[in-house]
């Protein structure tokens, strides 16, 4: 079965925002996500894997190297990825409601077909009983549940998820950690999840992409070979292969965070 | 409990506390300005040359409709109803400047504000005619227009659009970057960015230009009407001074502030509570 998405000796280099240097932030990345997979990127901030989201979501354009899902080449946004960002990116004017079915109306599907589908994902996602609310209403963690929601009821090939429960207090991220990993099994979607944190790279990911210091490069693949149904906080500490898997990450990412420090 | 307690449990109940509060506060200032007015005609500070009675400037409004055949005759700008005729012909004139104003201003703004070469063209021009804008460009309108509505109009107009296209602008680049892309990514297109993010996010912007552009357009109208008019409030607190009815002025004036305080009330603040505020995008004073 060929992969959902390919990236082929992918090379960034973009000019800083304020000095005009040119930065080079990824180095001829090659990576491939299979269907149904959960992969996790994770690495030293700057190490260029939030420009590789940016690049596949179609928000950067890019040169040098290869990317396509579905063997379509990416030249541009588009609906067959959908991204779930790092801020709180559902807007502030719709409703809960009228968020989640956002894609669907750009779309242009019907308006009963549309609202049918929106319910099962306000269901999915723990928002019955919020779907007239406006964010300004909703906790940070409920925020990111209507992003997860918006992103999934489009029915993107993949997800793009770029750091996005980062801003939410710890309580609040192991339950959405746990609830996504509970929704990757009833959708069975491919998503790519982007993360600085060790613990929540290996809690939720089928593999781990770590990737080096600047220029970013894919420094190892770890596999974490946890069946998805078992993964609950509660029992993790306790899995030889959860702390293993872990640990191997944390190790990887340290040799990379101490090069960047020596810099 | 007594009556006095009961009523006043009553009246909270029927109006809401907050909104009691609010009315209350605001009437402060119009209660002591009103009392200082009528002591001014029981004491006679100032004489009654100066400062009417407020019973004659309450009379005059009705000596002035006095000779109007009917609702059809106000209606029509009948010569013979003075007061329909300059209050609705003020009235028309704010309506249709910013039937045209605000949407072109809005627009303009918008593209402005998304566009760099778009902004570089238009901001210059923007600068030089705000500076300019208002009063200063009456005589000129009056030699090329003449007197009557087109000046009024372009007074207005001029007044109106650039205050609108510069807050539509701002309001734009204000927008946070995240919400263009989250829409592009869910497969929009370049007008979907623009209805769905830019005009809701420029909202607190475009509201605040809209206040600003219709208290500025009114006193430039009241300006134009003075100079270069031939009805209107404005025309009319003019002429009545000319010939010493200083009721009539006080009327005028009372007239237009009201008028204003209205579409304040009732079409600028319920647009702003039905948007910015029920999307969370202002701070709410408690």
């Amino acid at each position: 079965m060929p992969a959902k998405l390919v990236v082929e000796g992918l090379t960034h280099h973009y000019p800083d925002e304020y000095t005009g240097e040119s930065v080079h932030a990824l180095e001829k990345i090659n990576l491939e996500v299979d269907e149904g997979e959960l992969v996790t990127v994770v690495g030293p901030s700057g190490c260029g894997k939030s420009t590789l989201l940016n690049i596949l979501a179609g928000l950067l354009p890019y040169r040098e190297g290869i990317a396509s899902v579905d063997g379509v080449q990416i030249s541009g946004p588009g609906s067959d990825r959908g991204v779930v960002f790092q801020e709180h990116a559902i807007l502030p004017w719709r409703s809960v409601a009228k968020n989640i079915g956002h894609g669907l109306e750009i779309k242009g599907m019907a308006k009963e077909e549309r609202e049918a589908r929106v319910k099962d994902f306000v269901d999915l996602v723990g928002l019955s009983g919020f779907e007239d609310k406006y964010p300004h209403e909703l906790s940070g963690g409920m925020k990111q549940r209507c992003a997860v929601a918006r992103t999934l009821c489009a029915d993107p090939v993949i997800m793009l998820m770029d750091e996005p429960f980062a801003a939410v207090d710890a309580q609040t991220r192991i339950t959405l950690q746990e609830e996504l990993n509970r929704i990757a099994i009833a959708t069975k979607k491919t998503i790519m999840f982007i993360t600085h944190a060790v613990d929540e790279a290996a809690f939720l990911g089928d593999r781990c992409f770590v990737f080096s210091a600047r220029p970013g490069r894919l420094k190892a693949i770890v596999n974490i070979n946890i069946p998805r149904e078992r993964r609950i906080w509660a029992d993790m500490n306790a899995d030889e292969e959860f702390v293993s898997s872990r640990d191997e990450i944390l190790r990887l990412v340290r040799e990379e965070v101490s090069v960047a420090v020596e810099e | 409990m007594s009556i006095v307690a009961t009523a006043s449990i009553a009246i909270q109940r029927r109006f809401g506390r907050q909104r009691l509060r609010q009315y209350i506060l605001g009437s402060i200032p119009f209660v002591v300005l009103i009392s200082a007015w009528h002591m001014n005609t029981v004491f006679e500070w100032l004489p009654p040359v100066f400062i009417p009675a407020i019973g004659e400037v309450w009379d005059a409004f009705f000596i002035l409709q006095e000779d109007c055949a009917g609702v059809g005759a106000a209606l029509t700008l009948d010569n013979s109803c003075l007061m329909s005729t300059h209050i609705l012909s003020s009235i028309g004139r704010v309506i249709l400047a910013a039937v045209i104003g605000l949407p072109f201003g809005i627009a303009f703004g918008i593209l402005a504000g998304m566009s760099r070469p778009i902004s570089k063209i238009l901001e210059p021009i923007g600068i030089f005619a705000n500076s300019i804008s208002g009063i200063a460009w009456i005589p000129l309108a009056i030699v090329w227009f003449g007197v009557g509505w087109m000046t009024t109009l372009f007074i207005m107009l001029n007044t109106i659009f650039w205050l609108m296209f510069f807050n539509s602008m701002m309001g734009v680049r204000g927008v946070a970057r995240v919400y263009e892309q989250s829409v592009l990514t869910m497969g929009g297109n370049r007008l979907d960015v623009i209805t769905q993010v830019y005009l809701p996010g420029a909202m607190p912007s475009i509201i605040s230009g809209m206040r600003m552009s219709m208290g500025f357009g009114w006193r430039a109208l009241i300006a134009a009407e003075m100079i270069g008019g031939d009805s209107g409030l404005g025309f009319m607190i003019f002429s009545s001074a000319e010939e010493f009815k200083i009721e009539e002025v006080f009327l005028g004036v009372i007239i237009i502030s009201l008028i204003f305080l209205a579409t304040d009330r009732y079409l600028l603040m319920p647009l702003e509570k039905w948007t910015i505020h029920r999307w969370g995008l202002v701070w709410k004073p408690t």
